[in-house]
């Protein structure tokens, strides 16, 4: 890449944007900053940034709404910032296209992570789609339904092997309980969490080097789940 | 008013009947009476024409017996003319007994009919008032006096409103229930106490008047429906003030607590970043470091301050509502001991919570903000290295949650107070802390529909607390494979 890759933020608060604007140049990125919902969706027309850091409380309207109006014309990676007690409303920015979440107040390093994550699967995604999913210690040959952990097989079930799969590649990023059971078992709009939890757990015992303390499939309270592969 | 009128034609008729069954036996008999006698049994259709029909028809009895024992039995016979002064002496006497008579028993028969009204009236008023004090409120007001109104007049329909302060402007109970006539109501009564006018009562009723019992009745109970209305009105106010004044303490109490929780991390962070800051000292890296870390440490301790006070301000809102879904108990509690790490240095962990406990209707956030709490407290209160144990089991219908720890006993009298609010069986300046912890651990576990309670154990103390296996009656579905692969 011959430019620093363009960060947009949307959030109203001046403390928060002057000490990510800091921070985030110091990490060599460019940064741009709107503090409405409405200058953020302009913003993001005309600049075309790479990604958007987005606030889910707004002035002037909903966070979710802004989510979903970029998301009619644009694919850019979104992380929200919320803070805790607004599961609701991170879920629903997540099902209506955001990529990613941050709890306020969070780590800077936890942040970089994720934009780094989110702007690797964007650049990812606009190449091919690949058979083989290397993510952290784990391999998934999606041809030959194999799985391997450190070069040893796992006997996984058809059900493990989707969920893994689809989990695996979309490493380091959350995936709501809803995209999980809509991409897995097919159920639109159900509550069927128990599904979840018992492949989750099944899976962990059988991936994990141990169940108990889960390194590699983590679990985001409310939210859904997250499959790790690089240490942050 | 038929029944009036046919009162009036039998009070006439009645001792007319008698007077002359009376005068035909005496005919039949005069040869055996004197005229004394005669005098005497002739009081009889007086006294009884008294007590039947009342004063008027006792009189009339009396004035007729007069005339007939005149006309009949009273020399000359067959006319009204009296010859010998001795018989004079017998009518006028007889007559003046026969009124005196008739008013006595007349009178008294009033106050017996009176009573017996009053004692109606009495019981219908003690049983309104008996109801009424039952009522709590406005609705069930009006309800009562309605259907009391209906039950005990003579009416087509009646309707009573009650005024309110905020919408809907007007509560209205009905009886008998349904439409009322399409007519407007034949009697109003507004209902009125010393202060305002609390309400109507509106009569529909084909004659439009009422009785005198009725009328008193009407007014009291439309007097005793616009007394309840305010006791409940008062009441209401009472109770508003106490709220109040206990939200008021509470508050007091919370920024009291708040306030000195929160200056110490914001003094520590101020301290270290104006340190950092300052440039006085050439800070080496690890004294750097240090401060840094104590910056962080404290900002979330400021975090998790914020957090407890406003999952304390929802539960006493009642707003808290979990969001239940299928959650593994293991999970949240190693989640939370993740999160409290550090807190937990100190102390060994230890989990032993079956492989195969089932998955419990819970929220995630919340229940592991009770285990955060709970871990918390026993990391604050038990003697660094000791063992805090996490364990599980089932009894019926629900699991049995235990963090035990090693922390020194807590009087047994104390240990219902520990989940109060501000509660802290400790000095408060030796341990760090708003006391919300405990308190908010019950709200969460209760909205839960489970039970939290602190136990001594021998070598410790531990919390339980339980929560329903049943979601909406229903254990979670067994999942399916997919079919595909």
């Amino acid at each position: 890449m011959d430019k620093d890759p363009l960060i947009l933020l949307i959030d109203d608060e001046p403390q928060i944007l002057r000490a990510l604007k800091t921070i985030l140049s110091a990490n060599h990125f460019r940064v741009s900053s709107a503090v409405t919902g409405e200058e953020g969706i302009a913003l993001a027309a005309a600049q075309l940034p790479d990604i958007i850091v987005l606030d889910l409380t707004l002035p002037d309207m909903d966070g979710v709404q802004v989510c979903s109006q970029i998301r009619e014309w644009s694919a850019v990676p979104i992380i929200i910032l919320s803070v805790r007690d607004s599961e609701k409303d991170k879920v629903a920015a997540l099902d209506m296209g955001a990529d990613d979440y941050l709890t306020k107040p969070f780590g800077i390093e936890e942040l970089l992570a994720r934009i780094r994550v989110a702007i690797r699967h964007s650049q990812a995604t606009s190449g091919k789609k690949e058979s083989v999913i290397h993510a952290g210690p784990i391999v998934l040959d999606l041809s030959k339904h194999i799985a391997t952990r450190d070069g040893e097989e796992l006997k996984l079930t058809a059900t493990e092997f989707k969920l893994l799969a689809y989990l695996a590649a979309h490493s380091d990023r959350v995936l709501t309980h809803q995209a999980i059971l809509t991409h897995v078992w097919g159920f639109e709009e159900s509550d069927h969490l128990e599904y979840l939890r018992v492949y989750i757990g099944q899976l962990r015992k059988k991936v994990e080097e141990n169940p108990e303390d889960p390194k590699l499939i983590i679990t985001d309270p409310g939210i859904g789940y997250r499959f790790k592969s690089i240490d942050q | 008013m038929r029944k009036n009128i046919l009162k009036i034609i039998l009070s006439f008729f009645g001792p007319l009947l008698f007077v002359a069954l009376t005068s035909l036996l005496l005919e039949w008999t005069s040869s055996l009476l004197n005229v004394q006698n005669m005098a005497l049994i002739y009081l009889i259709p007086v006294m009884v024409s008294s007590v039947i029909w009342g004063l008027f028809a006792g009189l009339f009895a009396g004035l007729i017996s007069f005339l007939a024992f005149n006309f009949f039995f009273i020399q000359p016979y067959n006319t009204l003319l009296v010859h010998q002064s001795q018989d004079l002496i017998t009518l006028a006497v007889f007559l003046a007994v026969a009124v005196l008579l008739s008013q006595l028993i007349g009178q008294t028969r009033k106050a017996a009919l009176l009573a017996k009204e009053r004692e109606w009236e009495a019981t219908r008023m003690y049983e309104l008032i008996s109801s009424l004090a039952g009522t709590t409120s406005i609705p069930s007001i009006s309800e009562t006096l309605a259907e009391k109104l209906g039950s005990n007049f003579e009416l087509e329909h009646v309707e009573v409103d009650i005024n309110a302060p905020s919408f809907p402007k007007k509560v209205t109970g009905t009886h008998p229930p349904g439409e009322k006539p399409d007519r407007l109501p034949e009697i109003t009564k507004p209902m009125k106490t010393q202060r305002d006018q609390e309400g109507e009562i509106r009569i529909w009723q084909a004659t439009g008047n009422l009785s005198n019992t009725e009328e008193r009745l009407l007014e009291a109970f439309a007097e005793q429906g616009a007394l309840a209305v305010e006791r409940i009105r008062l009441s209401q106010g009472e109770t508003k003030i106490h709220v109040l004044e206990e939200s008021d303490r509470l508050k007091t109490s919370i920024l009291n607590s708040v306030s000195h929780e929160l200056r110490s991390p914001l003094a520590a962070i101020k301290a270290s970043i104006s340190s950092l800051r300052s440039g006085a000292v050439p800070w080496e890296h690890a004294a750097r470091q240090e401060l840094l870390t104590t910056i962080e440490e404290e900002t979330d301790q400021l975090n998790l301050l914020v957090g407890n006070l406003l999952d304390m301000s929802r539960i006493e809102s009642g707003s808290l509502e979990p969001h239940l879904r299928w959650n593994s108990i293991p999970e949240i509690a190693k989640s939370a001991a993740a999160r409290m790490k550090g807190q937990l240095s100190g102390h060994i962990l230890d989990f032993q919570l079956p492989g195969d406990l089932p998955l419990v209707p819970s929220d995630y956030v919340l229940l592991e903000q009770v285990f955060i709490n709970l871990l918390s407290n026993s990391a604050k209160y038990a003697p660094e290295k000791t063992r805090i144990v996490v364990c599980a089991g089932l009894e019926k219908e629900s699991i049995h949650i235990r963090v035990k720890n090693q922390s020194p006993h807590v009087a047994e009298d104390e240990l219902q107070n520990i989940f109060e609010k501000f509660h802290r069986v400790t000095r408060a300046d030796k341990v760090i802390g708003t006391g919300l912890g405990l308190s908010i651990c019950k709200g969460i576990i209760e909205a839960h529909g489970g039970r939290i309670w602190a136990e001594n154990l021998e070598d410790g103390f531990q919390f339980i607390f339980t929560l329903p296996l049943l979601l909406n009656g229903n254990l979670p579905e067994t999942p399916k494979e997919v079919i595909d692969g």
